[in-house]
């Protein structure tokens, strides 16, 4: 009998500590979890609270001292670019380990190892656009061509994996305890594969939406609603900038045959709308000090934890502090004790697609002129929480990964397409990021840039001695004139890129006679440039308003530079709003209702402040009126891209009787003001219904704007409903999710002064006070102290730490 | 007066031993010192339970408010379960069960191996 308790019990006790350590569908282990010595209670402690004085790091040269201000920016102070970058991979990986990786796992097309099969089609889309084997190309490249910058690369991953040994289960990111996986080695590999996944992010293309359009609307129809320059082009280059060189020349073929078959394709994600920034310079003839400044805001999606990690990185040589990537080395955008850079996304159409005719069904051979040439195969296996892993085969050509085909998003077997993107060519932007941290003036900043391929980038510059600068650099294939607009024959050799633009044929300036330099994701040049510029995505106003306050602006000083990276001023509303009024008349003006409304937008001063009301009315209205005016055009059974805000404005304030507005489905005759009232009919609807249910429609209230946790599941890990004002195509491009993720303003003067602020925190735990305690800060448009410290400097010192 | 004292030692094996090592140890902890103190089948289970289950609740007491963070609510909010209070509670509750079987196992087991006295005024 005592047997049979003991054992039973023994059992029970057993199955108990059993069932705790294991995950039961979707929820993890609970009692690993709940366990207060090494579950999430962990969690709550901040990083002050475990500061420590001293840790081992193995392969140091010398001692790394580590000082954190009050707001937990670490100060790495090293004796050599090694051992910088090795405490840097510690640092980085002690506040953002499970971020750094989680993203890294995205650009690799491997979170359905994380999540599960919902993953899965994301995944296999990730591995098709082929970032992995970029990055795998990246590597090679690096390896080869800069020994050094790869050492350093590896010191890096040296310094991650330096933590990720000693990371005990109390100390593990709480991300990991709930999804219930646990880190793996850090390489040199995975920080190129981070700048893929920047690439990702920023590049996208529209050759399947125009390639349709073309078969719709026509070339004629083409030029008229998507021209390739605005009327009122406001580029990168100042349009007065003479091309002082030769340029080379693209030959386009006699005639061009396009495949019209890639109807039935759905299109890849593209970079969301509200995707860009905004950076500019202003020379010391025009700021009140005489010293340049500079400015950078980048707008990304907001999430936590934080895209950027703030740092300052010194050597006895050089002391650079703004704003890094954890995973990647070095600051992206910042300033040292010589100069300052930032950059925006220089779009242009760096995305090709190519139509394969392969020889037979086992798709070994496909057609390139009068040859067969070989494939290549690539097996991706796709390992996928809780199931069997997913193989998914994907061919290559020499123009690059063949995305779509017979099973991943289109049925019929005969269409394939190929990607050709500079992403898969092997590059080394890293070393962009190292040379800029430690460069000294423009011309250092320039052999910087001349190491870099992807994301194109419009760099900003500006030096302490009163130079500015601003080059738009990217690996820029030569395409004769509407070339990659269009999928195009990969079977035809006539279609290949004919080389690259050289960098010294980049756009670029230095010192302009305006005073300024600037870049919005706009136009990058004037028509006068000599190579072709194309993309559909270029910004329309955010460019024009900073470019004309820029012009405005004398006896500039740091304060003014803040106030317009958090300028309101919506210049689209200003521009549509009168015509808009104009074509509405007096429709509808007997309801109290519409009368408040009309008040209220005929006596606002445009800019989207978080208590506007009037903005809110305008967002919904103007959607409303594009939406009405498209209908027709965008109704298809194939993808397309309907004309932009831009376009639409321009013709319904000049041409408010095109035939563009005309429904063909009615048999009157419509113009412009059917569609600002049909617009206006269905805000009131929507604005009835938003007061019925969420009160009031002020700005800030309507786009609720939201920081959002890299797993959109876990919402208590985001912050909701900021109170801030802003929004798409506004210098300060807050909208609902998109927005500055990081601002930065630099004056270059004998002493550097510098301030930056992102809407996060420095540190990667939602446990944390430093997790989101940026974000009030930045909502109100405020800055943190950035300026450059010594080891020595012993003011608001939260701790500091010793690596030996 | 053995439950009081495995409650105690069960308090100290959780404070000391569990930051390093899991919590299954801690049980197979309590269930050795269960046998040794030997207490009841209700005291070994409660004596463990208590001493597992209070000191979980302390510690997630003490770290919810030297800390003041706000994880216990957003984890409260992830596992749809609300406060970070309910999860104090619901730590503590596991924490009692844990430790109270593995103290009531300790007993059976010492139950099992302790040999019967019999015929003590033998020879």
């Amino acid at each position: 009998m005592k047997y049979f308790a003991f054992l039973l019990m023994l059992a029970i006790c057993v199955s108990l500590a059993v069932l705790v350590s294991k995950p039961i569908g979707q929820i993890p282990p609970i009692a690993p979890l709940l366990d207060p010595n090494h579950g999430f209670w962990q969690n709550t402690l901040s990083e002050d609270q475990l500061a420590t004085e001293e840790i081992d790091l193995d392969n140091l040269s010398a001692p790394v001292e580590v000082v954190y201000d009050k707001n937990l920016i670490p100060h790495i102070f090293a004796e050599n670019e090694l051992d910088l970058y090795r405490a840097q991979g510690y640092v980085t990986a002690q506040h953002r380990l499970w971020q750094m990786e989680f993203q890294t796992m995205a650009a690799a097309g491997r979170i359905a190892e994380i999540v599960g099969p919902v993953a899965l089609e994301l995944d296999r889309m990730t591995r098709r656009k082929g970032l992995a084997y970029g990055a795998e190309a990246g590597l090679k490249f690096v390896q080869e061509n800069d020994p050094e910058t790869f050492k350093l690369v590896e010191a890096y991953a040296d310094g991650v994996n330096q933590y990720i040994s000693q990371l005990s289960d109390a100390r593990l990111p709480v991300e990991y305890k709930i999804l219930n996986y646990r880190p793996e080695p850090w390489s040199a590999y995975k920080s190129l594969l981070l700048l893929k996944y920047m690439s990702d992010m920023l590049v996208g293309d529209r050759d399947l939406e125009f390639t349709n359009l073309r078969n719709i609307i026509g070339e004629a129809g083409l030029a008229k609603l998507f021209p390739e320059f605005p009327t009122e082009n406001d580029p990168v280059i100042e349009a007065e900038k003479i091309w002082d060189f030769t340029p080379i020349p693209v030959s386009k073929p006699d005639s061009v045959n396009y495949p019209d078959d890639p109807q039935g394709l759905k299109p890849l994600t593209q970079p969301i709308e509200g995707t860009g920034s905004n950076n500019w310079a202003v020379a010391g003839k025009k700021t009140k000090n005489g010293n340049p400044i500079l400015a950078n805001d980048p707008h990304l999606s907001l999430n936590l934890p934080s895209l950027w990690y703030a740092m300052q990185l010194s050597t006895p040589t050089h002391s650079v502090k703004g704003a890094t990537l954890p995973g990647a080395l070095g600051v992206i955008s910042g300033f040292n004790q010589d100069i300052a850079w930032g950059v925006t996304n220089a779009t242009k159409d760096a995305r090709d697609w190519y139509k394969i005719t392969f020889q037979d069904e086992s798709r070994k051979a496909y057609q390139y002129g009068n040859e067969w040439k070989p494939t290549e195969i690539r097996v991706e296996e796709i390992k996928i929480k809780g199931q069997e892993a997913f193989l998914d085969t994907v061919i290559y050509t020499h123009h690059g990964p063949v995305v779509y085909d017979r099973t991943f998003r289109e049925d019929r077997v005969d269409v394939n397409y190929a990607l050709k993107w500079t992403v898969h060519m092997g590059s080394n932007e890293q070393k962009t990021f190292i040379l800029l941290n430690k460069a000294e003036n423009f011309a250092d900043y320039n052999t910087a840039l001349d190491n870099y391929t992807s994301p194109a980038q419009n760099f900003v510059f500006a030096s302490q001695s009163g130079d500015i600068g601003m080059r738009i650099q990217g690996k820029f294939p030569l395409k004769w004139r509407e070339q990659g607009k269009f999928f195009m024959d990969g079977a035809d050799p006539r279609m290949e890129w004919q080389g690259y633009i050289p960098n010294e044929h980049n756009p670029a300036t230095l010192n302009p006679e305006r005073g300024f330099v600037s870049s919005a994701n706009q136009h990058p040049v004037d028509p006068s440039y000599p190579y072709y510029v194309f993309d559909n995505s270029y910004e329309h106003y955010r460019n024009r308003r900073l470019n004309r306050r820029l012009r405005e602006l004398n006896q500039i000083t740091v304060e003014d530079m803040k106030a317009l990276q958090f300028d309101d001023y919506n210049l689209q509303a200003a521009e549509a709003v009168p015509a808009m009024m104009n074509l509405l008349g007096d429709y509808k003006t007997a309801s109290p209702e519409v009368e408040k409304y009309l008040k209220e937008l005929g006596s606002w001063d445009f800019y989207a402040d978080p208590n506007q009301k009037a903005q809110t009315l305008y967002s919904i209205w103007s959607a409303e009126v594009f939406e009405s005016i498209w209908r027709e055009f965008t109704d298809q059974t194939v993808s397309i891209v309907r004309p932009n805000s831009y376009q639409t404005i321009e013709l319904l304030v000049k041409n408010p009787n095109d035939l563009v507005f005309d429904l063909k489905s009615t048999e009157s005759v419509e113009h412009a003001d059917y569609h600002v009232k049909a617009g206006f009919d269905s805000m009131l609807v929507a604005l009835q219904k938003w007061e019925e249910t969420e009160g009031d429609y002020s700005w800030a209230n309507y786009k609720k704007t939201t920081i959002q946790h890299l797993v959109p599941n876990f919402k208590s890990f985001s912050v909701a409903n900021i109170y801030t004002g802003g929004g798409a195509g506004i210098l300060n491009a807050t909208g609902s999710r998109h927005g500055a993720s990081w601002r930065m303003v630099v004056e270059l003067g004998p002493e550097i002064q510098a301030f930056g602020v992102y809407p996060g925190g420095q540190s990667g735990n939602p446990g944390s006070k430093f997790y989101s305690n940026f974000i009030p800060i930045w909502a109100n448009g405020e800055y943190l102290n950035f300026n450059l410290r010594t080891a020595e400097d012993q003011d608001e010192i939260l701790f500091k730490t010793t690596f030996n | 007066m053995r439950f009081i004292f495995l409650t105690i030692l069960s308090a100290i094996v959780v404070v000391f031993l569990n930051p390093v090592v899991p919590f299954w140890v801690v049980m197979i902890s309590i269930a050795t010192l269960s046998a040794i103190i030997y207490p009841n089948g209700i005291g070994g289970f409660l004596g463990g339970g208590l001493g597992m289950g209070l000191t979980w609740l302390g510690q997630c007491i003490y770290l919810g408010i030297t800390t003041g963070s706000s994880l216990p609510d957003r984890m409260g909010d992830l596992m749809g379960l609300g406060s970070g209070m309910t999860l104090i509670f619901i730590t503590g509750i596991i924490g009692f069960i844990l430790g109270a079987f593995s103290g009531w196992t300790g007993v059976l087991f010492r139950k099992m191996v302790q040999k019967t006295p019999q015929n003590v005024y033998k020879g």
